[in-house]
Parts: structure tokens; C-alpha cells; sequence
């Protein structure tokens, strides 16, 4: 045998190699010599544990034995397979079909939750089924939802309200059993799921995460960088998605809501119908310890709520009113509520918590995130939203529902109005629309005129004069104030107004404007002059006005004596002087209790005194009076004599004109403009006139009961006063009855029922009440 | 015993003969390592880990199991070293103020070159520091070096005292700090390894990831920013993104070396696992761990899996059925698009197979189970996951036979189906290394079976020898060309012969052979699969 002088060849994977028999070859044990020319392959095992001693002793008895022995297998923890109980847990039997199962991709999330009921639970539930029937899959789905809506912080109770949608007992006891649970519990959630990776790389070595993704890894070939960049957006783009859908969802429950209220508000309407309720007497009485339960639930603060306010409210300033609701008051029926609604710009700000939190779908982050009103109503011409309520569970919009704001009054646009006086005065034709929406001012501390302007009750009571610029700004300018000052018109004396020079108009000279101002055509406010011998104050007030609508202010002076004019008006000054917020209120009392006992005719005491209280503060606050002297040119309601409480009421709420006006396109220097000056009224102090008049009436009564009452009994004096002046403090009266729970007895001689459509009053009023109502029980 | 055993301090990395049981139920000594110390109210537990036996071994034990008299307390450059047996010890805190002070001059000089080479046995002898540095490198227990124990000596005792503290010192610093590899496998006393996760894996892992990667799959990417990281800063890095399984130990600190799970309940059966898996921590103290048995979902009592059972309506695995033939099915599920059932899977599998990673999901994979069918559903019995696309041949990534179901042959039907699927493929394939021990022998055992029917079939064609290049076999079989090879050579067929290779098929091998195929009744009949391979590289990634 050779000494082996070639070295074997490379084993050839692709050449053919014999295959022997041992037997057939006795020979063969002379070459095994060269057998290691064959490469040896690795075994494929780590070094360390190709050593370990079962192994080798499995494998050695393999290559003695050539096959397993029982006490040389490789040994292993044990495994038992007698589970007793495995027929009782694993029920019911499966039938094989003849073919192979095909699983059905999506047929496999069956919505079941994750949580499973532990014994603990069980408990749980058994007592409180002892209450109620709640079902373990219930119960289940409760959990899981809040387990999967926490993160590390748990759901808070109003949200898991939202979420959970149950029975408020049951979600208060599973709410609470859940939080206790899960403060006790050991991980980081009921639902025991594997650790998740964290983006930062602090996890890449924690022995517990498992599963991290291989985003990382994206093969991308050339453009690593730019698929990368992809794949960025594509995240972004999933995430505006989601967002997309939290929003969609959102209006999918607001619109649902609104659903949900129009059918109660069919329903409720249907009932009065059958029970004949016309006067709307049932309703309210219904509704009256509704109104007065203060049911408030403390509101989920939101971040950004006050700036929602903000907005909505120059939302609605916006916001044309039809003036459908002018013709609807006659012809309206006792049931049709809808309508009725429209007709009231209340004020009911202090229902504004008033909403269960429930409603509150959306979390904090995602208002913060989207400006949901544009989609909401208030965009619409739509004017007036249902008022909230406190009971509103039905309210559709949830927080972004058109709320009314103290101090804001909501009124119907004054086109109509407009056309009408065109139409009267044709030769007014060419004046400026400007003129119809803003009133020349005066002031009386830069005693000078400021030209065109409005006024607003901006926050805390303060007096904003909204100023536009007209033509005749430089005519105006050197107008004297005491010159336009018709011969009725006050001095308020109280309008501090530091505003700048006034523009003037080339078009118009300065005679022509006095003539239209003294022919009532333009409508002139200036201050009261302190010793004013007309007889009260006097508004004065568009002639031309068709329905009188807004203007009516006017119509006041009636009961008011000159002595008490001028005794409020000085106590104004002094209040003004001292710019204090809180002691503006004594003097306005005193002020105004002889218009209280002029008042009081026939009116339960009460009524009509908080009636006149606010309506008077109203006209305290009003610094601002309309010059005009002169007759009121309306057929229809015309602006009579009324009694004190006429003229209150309207003087109180001598804003509307001016907001009347508030179309977009007037408010060139509104708003904050430079030219806009802001003062505080002396006579609403820093409160809302709403305010100061509950305060005010503290004289005579105490303060009213609660907010609610006292909103209405302002409110609907001042959406009665905006639709219809000529007889507005006995609708007014009539409303603030019926909020405060009291019978109405508006007599119609209380509202100086010279008119002979004051007659009519009571019953309208009537139905406008129950309206009102009808959608506060709603 | 136990007297003795309270008496002296058995503290992490002390070496000692244990009392167990071996498969003939009698006793034995063999030499273990205490991993972990637990005290349990009235008495401790020694979690050991048997020198040369498989990890699965592992267990708790009570004192009186330890032989104290032969007790060897570690080394320095043990793989889990720990002080010197002084009593209230906590194994690193005094290397640690070392090390604190070293620092500074070892970043600068190990961290550049770390990523890259192995430290070596006479680095260590450069500086006290650097072995410390360095030597955990070597995942091997190391042997006695007298250095390390001169230096072991040098540490102060009562440094030790302050032990506590310097915990969560330690921890901190070393999470802003390169050294993290002293510590990677060092036990912790009360919590095992907890706290160690941050430590887990420092630079030694990182030269063993890059050692790993490279000569085998060259192209392996490593995220970018992790990667200039970990230079950087010692973070290590993440594994590779391929395959299922670690060879290198990478992530096997001290809560990955034990087990955690005592017991699983499946379906009829329950289980008691042989490593670590990262179920929610939280279960990990249970007693029993609830599977449910045809979803897999883990639940921690009886009451859960009962309610789960009333909204679980699996009876099969949630994947599309590709093979049934009497009882035995296969079902496909895609990792991506069935990701709980995956997940839930893999955790199981975990159990099960030491080397098998949990880092990254499991979407590039396929899993193929394997279920016994009987009147309440199909029983999981063992699967299989197999890469999507795999760069290396690889047609199995795990394989694993659930242990009550194991030496039954159901390990070689899972293989054997393995291989089917590679031939309606057309190509060949092999496991994903590393092997584990029945993992090796399994395969052995299929290849040595298949080839063996192969040769044996072969009939002389025109009275010549039959002849059969590898290659053929290959095909035929569709076994990696290398796995025939060193079938052929482990069954010891190879012969050189005349100046050819030839094939020998001895006696005994023909007649072993004979005798295993007589035992081996269950077969994968490829009539029953109904499947068509997709071409994954078309689809996209993943």
C-alpha cells in the first residue's frame, strides 16, 4: 500500500460516486486513512453547547447503537398531559369539513374585548348583579375599553362616561372597582400584553420587549434618504387620517344628537297639542321646577373654551337674523315653537355649564387641535340656536354649540328695516347705509361729535363705541354737540369717551346733516345735558322705522320725571368718577325705585318690580341716548307713551340699535379699532347689564333666585324689546313671571296700553313664553 | 447540609456539586453554578445551572441539595464573577470604583477598537483594568488566571457594604458609561437581573454581533444610527434583522439565562419551559400560566382562560389548512398578517428554544403548524417558522415539537414537511443555524434516513455499480448540498477507494436503518399539500 503520495481530490459534488456494500469491498478498511480529505462539516451547533454531556452521550450511543436508547436520550423537563378539567374548559365539539379550512382574512376580529373577568371580578359582578343585570361580556367590554383609552394615565371618571356609555350607577361602580384594580395591579395594564419597544432605543436591551419593529430595515435600495422621507409622510398622512376620522365621528354624534332632539321636541309639541296646551300654561308648569333645579354638572373645562366664546360670539354678530320672525309673532301658532324660537335673542350665559360632560366626546387635545365652528350652525343665517339648557342632554353641537353670551344681545339684520325707511323716505335714498346702522354721537368730555357710531356693551359693562367713518366726518367734526342735540334729548353726562378726531365727510355739508338729524332721519346720540328740561329721557328714534323693531328705544321718557333724570344722572357721574365697579349698583337703585312705584299698577309686586329693576338698570347703563325728539312715525307699533316700564325697558336695552347694525361690513373701525373708544359705564359698573340689574333689584327684592330666573327675566325682555318695541316690558314682564315661576298678570295698562295692539299682548306673550319654554324643556 | 449551606455564603458564581436525578432516577453530583440566590420566607433557593448540561436543566434547588464542602467560590474572570465569597458581597461594586476611575482612559483607548476585535487572553494581561474591561468578552467560563485572582484579592472587603447603595449608582453610571461588560453576566442576588437590563449586552456583544455578522452574511445591515451609536457610546446594538435565532449570546444576560415561566397549562398538557420568554412581566410570577389552546392567548388563571374560552371560537390555528393526512394538519400563517397568533406562538416557541430571538416582530415569517386533529379541534402539536425570503437557503427558522408530543416522530414529520415545501419550491434548504442538541440530532437523524432510503433504493442499472452524485442527492431531497456532505460523513459513507470517493453502506447502518424506518410510521404524504409557493420578493418587503 503507497504511502499516500496524492493527495485526495476535492470531493465533487457533481461526480458520480458508486455506491458499495461493505461486504462487497473487503478491502475497504485500508483506505479509510484518507477519509479526512473530505471536509468536515460543521455541525451547525455553538461550540459550548455541541460539548454538553447528554448530547455527546446521545450521539455516541447513536453511533454504537444506531439507534436511540431510552436512558440515552438527551433528558428534559417533564410535560404532564392529565388535565382533568379539559372536556368542562374546552366545550362543545368540532365537525371537520372534508375540505381544508380556509380561514377568511377579515373573519377573524370578532370585536370580542380583550380583558378577561378574573375571580375577582366575578365578585364584583355578583354584587352588582344583586342591582342590576350586568352581563360578564358587559362588564368585559367596560374594561377593556378603559384599559385600551389609558395610557399611563387613567381614564378620568366624565371621560369614561363618554366612553363607556352605561348606566351612571354601574359605570360608577365599574369605574371605580377598575381604578382600584388597576392601581393594584402589577403591570402596566389589566389587559397583560407584551412590553413595547420604546422609539428612543431605551428598550433595546430590555429582555421583556419583544416584537420591535424592523422599520429600520426597509430595504430600500439607492435612495435610502428619500424612502425614508416617504415613509415619513406616509406616517404623517396616517395620522391626519385618524385625526380625519376622530372629526368625522364627532359630527356623526353631533348630528345624531340633533336628530335625537328634534324628535323630543316633536314629541313634546305633540303632547301639548293633545293636552291642548296653547297658552302653554301645562309647560310651564312643567318646566318651571326644571328651570329652577340647578342642575349643573360641572362642565369639563376645556382649554380653549374661552376663546370658542370669543369667536362664537363675533359668530353671531355676523349672523343675519331672517326677519321671518318679525311676521311670525302674529300669525304664529300656539304650537309652533320652532319658529317662536328665532324670535328670542336670550340671554343665558349662566346655563352655559349646564351641559353634562358627557357630551364631551372629544378630548382636550383635539379641540385644541381643529376650530370646530365653522362646521357648526351658527354659520348659518339660521340666527338663533336653541338656547342651551340646563337639561339640554340633546344638545347637538356639545361645545361648540351656539351659546348666548351675557351681555351680547343677538339681533335680526336690518335690512327690512332699511328697505322700509327707504321706501318712506326716498329722498333718504342716497344716504349712506352707514347712517342706518350707526348713529351720530357726541360725547361730552371732548365735547365735540364724533361722527357715526354705535355702541356696544363690551365686557364688564364697559361702553364701546364702534366708529365709522363717513363722508361727512369733517362736517361733522365741527358740529356742536349741543347743537345737534335735539331739544328732548338727555345728557347723560356719562360718556367719558376719549376717542380720536373724527373724519368728515366732503359729501354732505354741515346743514344737511343737521337737518336730517333734526328731521329724524339720522339718528343723533349725544350726551344727556345735565339740566335736560324735556320731559324724561327721550330716545330719540328713527322715524321711519317700520314694526319698530330695533330702534324703539325711543319711546321712552313717559313716567320718568326730570328730577329722577337728573338725580341718576348725577349719581352717574360720581360712580363714574370713581370707576367702581361694585358701588355703581346703590346709586342705580336708588335711582330707580321711583320708577318702581311708578310701575307698579297692577303687577304683583315682584314681577314687575324685578322687571322694571332690570330694565331700569338697562337704561342706566344706556349712556347713550338717541336724540331725536320727535313722534314716531310707525303706524303699526308705534312707539306711544308707554308707562315707565315702556320706556325702561327699551332705554335698557337702547343697545340694539346700535347692534343691530353689526352686518361685517359697517364695523370698519369696531373692534378694537384705534378709533373705538372703551369706557366703562358708569351705570353697569364692570358687571353685564344682566348683572348690575339683578343687583339692582337686591333693593327692592332680594336677588333673584338663581341665574336662571334672572336671565329670564332679562332676556326676554330684550329679544321681546328687539322684535317688537311697541309693547316690549309687558312681554318682558310677562317672561321674567313665568321664569320666576309666578303667574303672569301683565296688565295691559302696565305697558301704557294706548296702542290698541297691546291688547293683543298678553296672549302673544302667552305664546311667546311657552315657546321660549317649550325649547328650555327640550 | 443545610446547616452547613446557611453557614457559609453561596453567593452568584459559586461552583458546587448539586443532587439531581438522572434518568435512571438515581442520584448524581455533577458540578453547578449558582445563578441566582432567592430568599423565600424560612428558607433560601439556589437557581443552578449544571456545567455541561443544557441550560433547560436549570433549576431551583433547596440547600440541602448543595454539596458546601466542595464549594468553589468564582473567579475573577468567571463568566459570572463575584466577590471572593466574602460574606454581604455584592459581586461588582468594588470593581466598579475601579472601573469608574479607568474609565476615562479606556474609552479612549478600548472603545474605537472594541466594535471590531476580540479581546484577547493577552490583552487581559495588559492591565488589571483591561481584564476586567474585557474578559466577559469570552462567554466561556474561563479557567483560574492567577491575575485576575491576585486582582480579585486586591478589592477591599468592606467596600462590600456599601453594596445597596452603589446599586443604583452603578446602574446609572453605567448607562452613561462604556463599561458596561463587567457586569453583563453578573447575577444579582434578591432580583435577578432586573435592574441589569441597561447593562445587558455592553461591548462584549457587540464585538460578538459584529463577529457574527460578518463572515456569515456580510450584508447585513445595521440601522445607521444605532450603529454610530454604539461606537459611540457602548449602546449596544440591535441584532441582526434576519432570521429567528442568536448564536452569539448577544442578549442573554442574567434574566434571559433563567427561566421564568414555572408552568404553562395548554390544552391537556402542561408544560414546564426550559428558558426564558418575554412574557408580560407580570404573568412571570404566576404559578401557572394559562394558554389558551387553539388561539395561544397567555391568561394568568383559570377563571380568565374559562371566560376567554367563551369569546375564543378558534378550534384551529387561524391560518389556511395546506395539508391534512388522518389527523395530521398543516396550517400556513403569515407573521404579518396574523400577528397576535404569531406573537403569541413565538412566545410558546420561546419556551422552548434557547437561541430563538423575540427581538423583532414577525413579519418576515411564515409559520407552519402542525396540529393533531380530534373531536375538540386541531391540537398544536409543533411548528415550524420559515423565512419569507431568506438570503442563506434557510427553509426552517424554528422548529420546534411541543415537549409532550416530542419522541414521537413528530420532530421528523415537522422536517420532513420542511423539506416538501422546498421541493414544490425547487430548492434546497437548510435549518437556520445555530442547531440546538435536539435540533441537531432531529436533523441528523431526518438526513441520515432520507439519504440512507436514497442509497438504498439505488438498483444497479445494466449490471453496474448504481452511482449518485451529492448533487443528485440534493435535488432529490431537496437537503442542502453541505448538510448531505456531512450527513454522509457523519454516517461515515464517505470512502476513498481507488482513487475515487465511493459510497459504503456497512451493516450495521443498513440494518439500523432498516430498523429505524420500520419504526417510523408517520410520514408527510405529498399528495395531501395544497400549496403554492408565493414569490415574496415580488410583494414587497415584508
Amino acid at each position: 500500500m503507497s504511502k499516500l503520495s496524492f493527495r485526495a481530490r476535492a470531493l465533487d459534488a457533481a461526480k458520480p460516486l458508486p455506491v458499495y456494500r461493505n461486504r462487497d469491498l473487503p478491502d475497504l478498511n485500508d483506505c479509510v486513512s484518507i477519509n479526512r480529505a473530505v471536509p468536515q462539516m460543521p455541525t451547525g451547533m455553538e461550540k459550548e453547547e455541541e460539548l454538553e454531556h447528554h448530547l455527546q452521550r446521545a450521539i455516541s450511543a447513536q453511533q454504537v447503537f444506531r439507534e436511540k436508547k431510552e436512558n440515552m436520550v438527551i433528558p428534559v423537563p417533564e410535560a404532564e398531559s392529565n388535565i382533568t378539567y379539559y372536556d368542562r374548559l374546552y366545550k362543545g365539539e368540532l365537525k371537520v369539513p372534508k375540505q381544508l379550512m380556509h380561514i377568511q382574512p377579515l373573519g377573524l376580529d370578532n370585536e370580542q374585548p380583550d380583558y378577561d373577568m378574573d375571580s375577582e371580578d366575578e365578585t364584583l359582578l355578583n354584587r352588582l348583579n344583586r342591582k342590576m343585570e350586568i352581563k360578564p361580556l358587559q362588564f368585559e367590554t367596560m374594561v377593556d375599553r378603559l384599559e385600551k383609552a389609558s395610557t399611563n394615565q387613567l381614564v378620568s371618571l366624565p371621560e369614561a362616561k363618554v366612553l363607556l356609555n352605561e348606566d351612571d350607577y354601574l359605570l360608577k361602580s365599574v369605574y371605580d372597582y377598575w381604578v382600584r384594580k388597576r392601581k393594584n395591579c402589577r403591570g402596566p395594564s389589566l389587559i397583560p400584553l407584551i412590553k413595547q419597544e420604546k422609539r428612543d432605543g431605551s428598550t433595546n436591551n430590555d429582555a421583556y420587549v419583544a416584537f420591535r419593529r424592523r422599520t429600520e430595515k426597509m430595504q430600500t435600495r439607492k435612495n435610502r434618504k428619500n424612502d425614508e422621507a416617504s415613509y415619513e409622510k406616509m406616517l404623517k398622512l396616517r395620522r391626519e387620517f385618524s385625526r380625519t376620522v376622530t372629526i368625522l365621528e364627532m359630527i356623526k354624534r353631533r348630528e345624531k344628537a340633533k336628530r335625537e332632539l328634534l324628535h323630543l321636541t316633536l314629541e313634546v309639541v305633540e303632547k301639548r297639542y293633545q293636552l291642548s296646551d296653547f297658552t302653554g300654561e301645562v309647560l310651564s308648569e312643567v318646566t318651571v321646577p326644571l328651570a329652577e333645579k340647578p342642575a349643573y354638572i360641572a362642565p369639563v373645562s376645556l382649554a380653549n373654551g374661552m376663546r370658542h366664546k370669543a369667536e362664537m360670539k363675533i359668530k353671531t354678530h355676523k349672523a343675519s337674523l331672517p326677519h321671518a320672525y318679525q311676521v311670525s309673532i302674529k300669525d304664529e301658532l300656539p304650537f309652533d315653537f320652532v319658529r317662536p324660537k328665532k324670535k328670542y335673542t336670550k340671554l343665558n350665559p349662566p346655563r352655559r355649564p349646564g351641559r353634562p360632560p358627557g357630551h364631551y366626546t372629544v378630548n382636550k387635545a383635539d379641540i385644541e387641535q381643529y376650530d370646530f365652528h365653522s362646521s357648526g350652525e351658527e354659520d348659518f343665517p339660521a340666527p338663533l340656536s336653541p338656547p342651551s339648557e340646563p337639561d339640554e342632554e340633546n344638545d347637538p353641537d356639545g361645545v361648540f354649540a351656539f351659546r348666548r353670551t351675557a351681555g351680547c344681545q343677538y339681533l335680526s339684520p336690518c335690512a327690512e328695516q332699511n328697505q322700509g325707511l327707504l321706501r318712506e323716505h326716498p329722498e333718504l335714498a342716497g344716504l349712506d347705509a352707514l347712517r342706518h346702522r350707526h348713529s351720530l354721537t357726541a360725547l361730552c368730555v371732548p365735547r365735540r361729535c364724533i361722527g357715526p357710531a354705535r355702541r356696544r356693551m363690551g365686557r364688564g359693562g364697559r361702553v364701546i363705541l364702534d366708529r365709522a367713518s363717513d363722508g361727512a366726518d369733517t362736517v361733522l367734526r365741527q358740529l356742536d354737540p349741543d347743537v345737534v342735540t335735539a331739544p328732548g334729548a338727555t345728557d347723560s353726562g356719562s360718556l367719558p369717551q376719549r376717542s380720536p378726531g373724527p373724519r368728515c365727510s366732503p359729501g354732505s355739508s354741515l346743514s344737511e346733516i343737521l337737518d336730517n338729524i333734526h328731521a329724524l332721519r339720522w339718528r343723533c346720540f349725544r350726551p344727556r345735558p345735565s339740566q335736560d328740561h324735556s320731559q324724561a329721557s327721550r330716545t330719540g328714534s328713527m322715524p321711519c322705522r317700520d314694526t319698530g323693531s330695533l330702534m324703539d328705544p325711543l319711546c321712552c321718557a313717559g313716567g320718568i320725571t326730570e328730577e329722577q333724570y337728573h338725580d341718576h344722572q348725577q349719581q352717574l357721574a360720581q360712580m363714574q368718577q370713581q370707576q367702581l365697579a361694585q358701588t355703581s349698583t346703590p346709586p342705580a337703585k336708588r335711582s330707580l325705585q321711583p320708577e318702581l312705584n311708578i310701575t307698579q299698577t297692577t303687577c304683583s309686586n315682584d314681577c314687575t318690580s324685578k322687571t322694571l329693576d332690570s330694565a331700569s338698570a338697562h337704561f342706566a347703563a344706556s349712556a347713550v341716548v338717541s336724540a331725536p325728539p320727535q313722534g314716531h312715525v310707525n303706524n303699526e307699533n308705534k312707539p306711544h307713551k308707554p308707562s315707565v316700564n315702556g320706556i325702561l325697558h327699551p332705554s335698557g336695552t337702547s343697545r340694539p340699535p346700535h347692534s343691530t347694525t353689526t352686518t361685517p361690513s359697517t364695523s370698519t373701525t369696531s373692534m378694537g379699532g384705534s378709533s373705538s373708544s372703551t369706557t366703562t359705564s358708569h351705570s353697569s359698573g364692570p358687571r353685564g347689564p344682566g348683572r348690575s340689574s339683578s343687583s339692582t333689584t337686591s333693593s327692592s327684592l332680594q336677588s333673584l333666585p338663581n341665574p336662571r330666573s334672572h336671565v329670564s327675566a332679562v332676556s326676554p325682555a330684550n329679544s321681546h324689546h328687539s322684535a317688537r318695541p311697541s309693547a316690549p316690558s309687558p312681554s318682558a314682564l310677562k317672561l321674567a313671571a313665568t321664569a320666576l315661576g309666578r303667574v303672569p298678570k301683565v296688565p295691559p295698562a302696565s305697558t301704557g296700553g294706548t296702542l290698541p295692539r297691546e291688547n293683543h299682548e298678553p296672549e302673544r306673550l302667552n305664546g311667546i313664553s311657552e315657546t321660549t319654554l317649550a325649547t328650555e324643556v327640550t | 447540609m443545610a446547616d452547613s449551606a446557611a453557614s457559609v455564603d453561596i453567593v452568584e458564581g459559586c461552583r458546587l456539586p448539586v443532587l439531581r436525578k438522572n434518568q435512571e432516577n438515581e442520584d448524581e453530583w455533577p458540578l453547578a453554578e449558582i445563578l441566582s440566590v432567592k430568599d423565600i420566607p424560612g428558607r433560601k433557593l439556589y437557581y443552578v445551572h449544571y456545567i455541561d448540561f443544557n441550560k433547560r436543566l436549570d433549576e431551583w434547588v433547596t440547600p440541602d441539595r448543595l454539596d458546601v464542602k466542595k464549594l468553589q467560590f468564582p473567579k475573577k474572570e468567571a463568566k459570572t464573577p463575584t466577590k471572593n465569597g466574602l460574606p454581604g458581597s455584592r459581586p461588582s461594586s468594588p470593581e466598579r470604583e475601579v472601573r469608574k476611575s479607568l474609565d476615562l482612559n479606556l474609552q479612549s483607548a478600548t472603545a474605537p477598537s472594541r466594535g471590531k476585535t476580540l479581546p484577547t487572553p493577552k490583552r487581559k494581561a495588559e492591565s488589571v483594568s483591561l481584564a476586567t474591561q474585557a474578559s466577559p468578552a469570552t462567554p466561556v467560563p474561563s479557567l483560574p488566571d492567577s491575575a485576575e485572582a491576585t486582582q480579585a484579592s486586591v478589592y477591599p472587603a468592606g467596600r462590600d457594604t456599601n453594596a445597596f447603595n452603589a446599586k443604583g449608582r452603578d446602574d446609572h453610571e453605567q448607562l452613561s458609561s462604556l463599561t458596561t461588560n463587567g457586569t453583563a453576566r453578573r447575577p444579582i442576588p434578591s432580583q435577578p437581573g432586573r435592574k441589569r437590563k441597561a447593562n445587558c449586552g455592553g461591548n462584549d456583544e457587540m464585538v460578538k454581533v459584529f463577529q457574527y455578522n460578518s463572515p456569515r452574511c456580510p450584508s447585513v445591515f445595521l440601522p445607521q444610527g444605532e450603529d454610530s451609536q454604539d461606537s459611540s457610546d457602548g449602546i449596544p446594538t440591535a441584532p441582526r434583522m434576519t432570521g429567528s435565532l442568536v448564536s452569539d449570546r448577544s442578549h442573554d444576560d442574567i434574566v434571559t439565562r433563567m427561566k421564568n415561566i414555572d408552568c404553562i397549562e395548554l390544552g391537556r398538557h402542561r408544560l414546564k419551559p426550559w428558558y426564558f420568554s418575554p412574557y408580560p412581566q407580570e404573568l412571570t410570577a404566576l404559578p401557572i400560566l394559562y394558554l389558551c389552546e387553539f388561539c395561544l392567548k397567555y391568561l394568568k388563571s383559570l377563571k380568565c382562560l374559562q371566560r376567554h374560552l367563551t369569546k375564543c371560537n378558534l378550534r384551529h390555528p387561524p391560518g389556511n389548512e395546506i395539508y391534512r393526512k388522518g389527523t395530521i394538519s398543516f396550517f400556513e400563517i403569515d407573521g404579518r398578517k396574523n400577528k397576535t397568533y404569531s406573537q403569541n406562538l413565538c412566545l410558546l416557541a420561546k419556551c422552548f428554544l434557547d437561541h430563538k430571538t423575540l427581538y423583532y416582530d414577525t413579519d418576515p415569517f411564515l409559520f407552519y403548524v402542525m396540529t393533531e386533529y380530534d373531536a375538540k379541534g386541531f391540537h398544536i402539536v409543533g411548528y415550524f417558522s420559515k423565512e419569507k425570503e431568506s438570503t442563506e437557503d434557510y427553509n426552517v427558522a424554528c422548529i420546534l415539537t411541543l415537549p409532550p408530543y416530542q419522541r414521537r416522530g413528530y420532530g421528523k414529520l415537522l422536517i420532513e414537511f420542511s423539506y416538501e415545501l422546498s421541493k414544490v419550491e425547487g430548492k434546497t434548504g437548510t435549518p437556520e443555524k445555530p442547531l440546538s442538541d435536539l435540533g441537531l440530532l432531529s436533523y441528523r437523524s431526518y438526513w441520515s434516513q432520507t439519504i440512507l432510503e436514497i442509497l438504498m433504493e439505488l438498483k444497479p442499472d445494466n449490471g453496474e455499480r448504481p452511482q449518485i452524485t451529492i448533487n443528485e442527492i440534493s435535488e432529490l431531497t431537496s437537503v442542502k448540498k453541505e448538510d448531505v456532505i456531512s450527513t454522509l460523513q457523519y454516517l461515515n459513507l464517505i470512502n476513498y477507494y481507488k482513487g475515487q470517493y465511493i459510497l459504503t453502506l456497512s451493516e450495521d447502518i443498513v440494518e439500523g436503518h432498516e430498523r429505524a424506518m420500520h419504526k417510523r410510521h408517520l410520514r408527510i404524504d405529498p399528495k395531501c399539500l395544497h400549496f403554492t409557493p408565493k414569490d415574496w420578493s415580488k410583494r414587497g418587503k415584508w
